[in-house]
């Protein structure tokens, strides 16, 4: 197609704005071409960037010989076996399950009530009561999980009194703060967008504003406080820095997963560690096709497909 | 519980209703518990962190003794030589140097990725965005373990190689060390960088680059010149969800540097952890705090903390 334009170019120039700059227009055509190609490329090899150690990790999960290629001696479906027959592990992953679900519910209440603060009216400091509810997530783990280690194990007993032994319910606490301003950013921004004419039309018609929360408010914003309790579940669930500090003795999953790794036990680390990037797929595609994910996690609003 | 002195039989459900009718007590309600959280679990353990570096811890009983003093903040700096060679001052700098590599190295990356997603809709982008979510979704731990098997003399990517003939033994680039670490963190937080980037690449207003390009600017002037001032907050966002958490890591640094190389995070962790030093590590948190201050300060100049949205 482009051989046959090529005699034709000097004289039956297309307009102006076709033509960008004075090149030709096979030239410019062939350009458009390598830098879409090229576009592409980059792409498709980030990809395999972001792709290829979590591949390489999930064959060797199936692997005899857990910790490299070579020599290959075959599958085998043991390590699976053994490691949902460790004791240890999967009580560990119950105390993440239950610590992750437990700090969730805690970011989600008081992020969801925090939001409608921020997003129906205006008061003093609201700037810095935003930007305290924003923090959590931006201060780094080693430098939250210590100011709490501190608060926990000796500033509360020393100076107020208040034992609570670092265990299960320090690493909730330390979660329901962490997950608070995923809840926060994700539920401000569904209020922001939302057309408070319908409560008002709900009122003038006669009907009291609890009913009007449940009925009117409730529906529309569910999506977001379900998508604000994902995200903190999967943030506590993830988190290892800050449990590691304030669990005390107490195992979730990533600090068992920490010791394994440490103490070099590749083949339960390989098929646990897979096990989680096959459940969270299956999680994120079915939350993709029922809700707008990616819009919530680019932080634009609702460009439906 | 006033239902005594309320005015005939109020029902508890009007009674609920009741507290929020008031502007100022629905404000209480929405904005206190969240407050009250805050308060006791981020501003007074932060607080305390700040008065902890300032001052000395009972050796054998772990009590705080509360007077002043730069002992905390002298012991970084105290070694045998000059306060550059000390290792918590190398260990600082080798952070800075590792995220900025990281910051620089993910914003590369993820510009044209960023650029095409904004670009193409429909099945492409769904595809591209689900396969760079999943690994976002997938626990850190997991994705610099996966990296840890990648990286080391006999690890996947060395025995490869020298399976496939192409060198003869562990090539050093390959081994654990900073190159590996840098890989690890650009793997970790690339996703931030890249949805920061989107978020900004989508809400813009390609006609301008097009009016740019028919008045005869070029490729390169019309980046230079059009897309980047319009994308700088998402850059900016983006440098910041990098560099600042790529600053504290730890369990990158901690697998892929193999006790080789110490980043800030490890350092006060393995103090903190051997001999309980909350002094020396909330002095040495506080360079990790400051540092976060000013990358704050300086970004809020050109966005404002609600461009931060997403994550």
């Amino acid at each position: 197609m482009a051989t046959e334009t090529d005699s034709g170019t000097e004289t039956d120039r297309a307009p102006a704005t076709e033509q960008g700059t004075g090149t030709g227009l096979l030239d410019h055509q062939r350009k458009e071409w390598l830098l879409g190609r090229g576009l592409y490329a980059i792409a498709g090899a980030l990809l395999v960037f972001l792709w290829i150690p979590l591949a390489v990790m999930m064959i060797l999960s199936f692997a005899v010989n857990a910790s490299t290629f070579f020599p290959f001696r075959g599958f085998t479906l043991a390590h699976y076996a053994a490691t949902f027959a460790d004791g240890a592990l999967m009580t560990s992953l119950w105390h993440s399950v239950q610590v992750a679900t437990l700090a969730a519910a805690i970011a989600t209440l008081l992020g969801v009530l925090a939001s409608f603060a921020l997003a129906r009216y205006a008061f003093p400091l609201k700037e810095t009561y935003r930007t305290f509810g924003i923090l959590p997530m931006v201060i780094p783990g080693v430098v939250l999980g210590i100011a709490l280690l501190i608060y926990f194990r000796t500033l509360l007993p020393q100076l107020f009194g208040i034992t609570i032994v670092p265990g299960f319910w320090t690493i909730v606490l330390t979660h329901s703060v962490y997950g608070l301003p995923f809840v926060l950013l994700i539920v401000t921004s569904r209020l922001y967008t939302f057309d408070e004419s319908l409560e008002e039309a709900a009122r003038d018609l006669g009907v009291d504003p609890l009913t009007t929360f449940w009925d009117i408010t409730l529906p529309i914003v569910a999506p977001a406080i379900g998508a604000g309790f994902l995200f903190a579940w999967i943030r506590s669930f993830e988190d290892f820095i800050r449990a590691f500090f304030v669990r005390g003795t107490m195992d979730v999953l990533t600090t068992s997963m920490f010791s394994m790794i440490k103490y070099g036990t590749a083949p339960k680390m390989n098929a646990i560690s897979s096990f989680i990037v096959f459940v969270i797929a299956v999680v994120l595609a079915v939350a993709m096709n029922v809700g707008n994910v990616t819009g919530m996690v680019a932080g634009t609003e609702s460009d439906e497909e | 519980m006033a239902t005594e002195t309320s005015e005939r039989g109020q029902s508890a459900r009007e009674q609920f209703v009741g507290a929020f009718t008031s502007r100022a007590s629905k404000l209480g309600i929405t904005s206190g518990p969240a407050l009250v959280w805050l308060f006791l679990l981020l501003l007074t353990p932060l607080t305390f962190m700040v008065a902890v570096s300032f001052t000395s811890v009972d050796t054998l009983t772990y009590e705080i003794i509360w007077e002043p003093t730069l002992g905390n903040y002298n012991q970084l700096f105290a070694g045998q030589g000059p306060f550059w060679q000390t290792a918590f001052f190398q260990s600082l700098a080798l952070s800075y140097f590792i995220a900025a590599v990281t910051t620089v190295l993910c914003l590369v990356l993820a510009f044209p990725l960023a650029y095409l997603l904004a670009r193409r809709g429909g099945t492409t982008f769904k595809v591209v965005i689900f396969l760079v979510l999943l690994p976002f979704f997938t626990m850190y731990l997991v994705r610099a373990y996966s990296w840890y098997l990648m990286f080391g003399p006999s690890g996947v990517l060395n025995s490869t190689l020298m399976r496939l003939g192409i060198t003869n033994g562990p090539l050093g680039i390959f081994n654990y060390g900073v190159p590996a670490i840098i890989v690890g963190l650009t793997h970790a937080y690339f996703p931030y960088m890249l949805l920061s980037l989107y978020a900004s690449l989508d809400g813009l207003d390609f006609s301008l680059t097009e009016a740019a390009r028919d008045l005869g600017a070029s490729r390169a002037a019309t980046l230079k010149d059009v897309i980047l001032p319009l994308v700088l907050p998402g850059i900016i966002s983006g440098s910041l969800f990098v560099f600042v958490p790529a600053l504290g890591a730890f369990i990158t640094p901690r697998f892929l540097g193999q006790g080789k190389v110490l980043m800030i995070g490890q350092l006060i962790e393995s103090r903190i952890n051997s001999l309980y030093a909350i002094g020396y590590g909330s002095a040495a948190s506080m360079f990790i705090v400051l540092s976060i201050v000013v990358a704050f300060a300086l970004a809020f100049r050109y966005v404002s903390i609600e461009d931060l949205g997403g994550v």
